[in-house]
């Protein structure tokens, strides 16, 4: 960890466009909660329901991607983590400061407006809100590490996340039960059905499987994104 | 000592001058072959030619089991709808590179010093990305009606679905174009263009589900009704529906012609947006 770093990117994070994805989405889940508790009165299964296709379905992926790439990749694209680089900082703990700040925001622009969106809708019942809010905590720091190396490697790091998060979590994982197995989006599920008790909320990836694949990937794409920095080239494309 | 000016052969362009049309529709047709990444280095091609490929499978597979069950697979108005995550990762992804390299690398002023004006530039821009988009509808639906011509199904060919869903198709393309470039065009980088498309896409479609699926939980098909046309390519296929008296995909769609005068209203905003937003830039 590198404060310096972390404050640098903090502030070119919040200070720019890129915050207003950040604040939008969370607040139209909460307006969403707040409309729904209207239609359909305190209902378990509306919870359940929003949870999955919009906290953790669209909103967890997409906030990953912002601020998961966010942290570096236009560094990179317009050449200035050049000067980041050429400080007396190691390599990897530059991938991990802004990791940390990245899971960080995460944390607060994600799990937090979950926990409130089904707190909205169901109050304290069957651990919906703590089941869910947990699983996109957890959820949202395995998106950070992965976006973050996808920023690292590659220009196009948003459009293939975005393939990713829409093809195969979306698509494929939709018909083909093992693509799930393989998804971030199931991990955070299986981890919020352990907490839940909700009938209405089953998943299909177990979590002796979920939680060391979260764990592997996690240290693996950090890994790796501070290896990849150790030899980066800055070439135009475009 | 006397300054002197040599004369160093410099020659005016005394050709014709074509003026402004002509230089919007350069300026299009440069975009639009840019869209599908010819001109553009080897590595912008992979992503819409992967695109364009997936986009031809339901058609490929359809034409495969009409020849060999002797039955429809996929209707033609169905095409979008069925494909709509791929259609809005082409948007999401083509759209920023029609406008964040001239916004970003400060540009504009240079086609603004030519006859082209903001109206045509925009109308450039509209106009490449939105036949891109149509290109990219098109084209199957064209190869799975031909193919049904040829295998020459019992009964007669689905002519009337098929330009039902080339007319959907077109509206769908404006429409899809003018809120991709409105929304990316407020920001000159493209990763985050490419994020803050594909969010709009992903917002109204999951809002669009879960208020239809709630409201029709607690029994208010109505509203569900409306609900469906949250979601741009159902709204689209309401049109259709409408016009054409096509088969819906949704449950049901709100009847009247409301789903047209929804599609005219967001376009028109997006439109004025991207206007508003280039009246700025090329100020600036």
């Amino acid at each position: 960890m590198n404060t310096v770093v972390a404050d640098i990117t903090y502030r070119a994070m919040l200070g720019r466009k890129r915050i207003w994805l950040l604040v939008l989405l969370p607040v139209a889940l909460i307006a969403i909660a707040v409309l729904l508790r209207l239609i359909a009165g305190v209902n378990e299964h509306t919870a359940v329901t929003l949870m999955q296709t919009f906290a953790i379905g669209m909103m967890l992926p997409l906030l990953g991607l912002i601020a998961g790439t966010g942290v570096i990749a236009p560094e990179i694209e317009d050449g200035t983590i050049i000067h980041l680089l050429a400080k007396p900082i190691a390599r990897p703990v530059i991938a991990l400061t802004k990791f940390v700040v990245a899971a960080s925001l995460l944390a607060v622009f994600a799990a937090v407006p979950t926990f409130i969106a089904a707190y909205i809708l169901v109050r304290g019942e069957s651990g919906v809100a703590w089941g869910f809010a947990l699983g996109s905590l957890f959820g949202a720091v395995a998106y950070a590490a992965v976006f973050l190396l996808l920023g690292v490697v590659t220009r196009h790091a948003v459009a293939i996340g975005v393939i990713y998060a829409l093809i195969w979590e979306g698509l494929v994982g939709g018909y083909v039960p093992g693509a799930r197995k393989f998804s971030i989006q199931q991990w955070a599920q299986s981890l919020a059905d352990q907490v839940s008790s909700s009938p209405f909320f089953t998943t299909d990836v177990s979590l002796s499987f979920a939680i060391p694949a979260m764990i592997i990937v996690t240290l693996g794409a950090l890994w790796l994104a501070g290896q990849r920095l150790r030899t980066l080239s800055l070439t135009g494309d475009d | 000592m006397t300054a002197v000016i040599h004369d160093i052969g410099y020659r005016r362009y005394d050709g014709p001058r074509l003026g402004r049309f002509p230089a919007a529709l350069a300026l299009a047709r440069h975009s639009l072959r840019g869209a599908y990444g010819l001109g553009r280095p080897a590595k912008s091609k992979i992503l819409p030619f992967l695109i364009a490929a997936i986009m031809m499978l339901p058609a490929v597979v359809s034409i495969a089991v009409m020849a060999l069950l002797k039955q429809e697979a996929i209707s033609y108005p169905a095409y979008m709808v069925t494909m709509e995550a791929v259609i809005a990762i082409f948007l999401a992804t083509q759209s920023p590179y029609m406008v964040a390299p001239d916004l970003r690398f400060r540009v504009l002023p240079l086609y603004l010093s030519r006859p082209v004006g903001i109206v045509d530039y925009v109308g450039a821009k509209l106009a490449a990305l939105a036949t891109a988009l149509f290109v990219l509808l098109a084209v199957p639906l064209t190869i799975l009606f031909i193919g049904e011509l040829l295998i020459d199904l019992p009964g007669p060919p689905h002519t009337h679905d098929y330009l039902a869903a080339l007319v959907g198709g077109v509206v769908l393309s404006v429409l899809l174009a003018s809120i991709g470039l409105a929304l990316a065009s407020f920001t000159p980088r493209r990763g985050l263009g490419v994020a803050s498309v594909i969010a709009f896409y992903l917002f109204t479609s999951a809002v669009s589900a879960v208020f239809v699926g709630v409201l029709q939980s607690v029994g208010k098909s109505e509203a569900a009704a409306w609900a469906w046309l949250a979601n741009p390519f159902f709204l689209v296929d309401a049109v259709q529906v409408w016009l054409f008296g096509t088969n819906p995909i949704g449950d049901g769609y709100p009847p009247g012609p409301w789903a047209l005068v929804i599609v005219l209203v967001v376009t028109a905003l997006a439109v004025l947006g991207l206007l508003a937003r280039y009246r700025k830039a090329a100020t600036a």
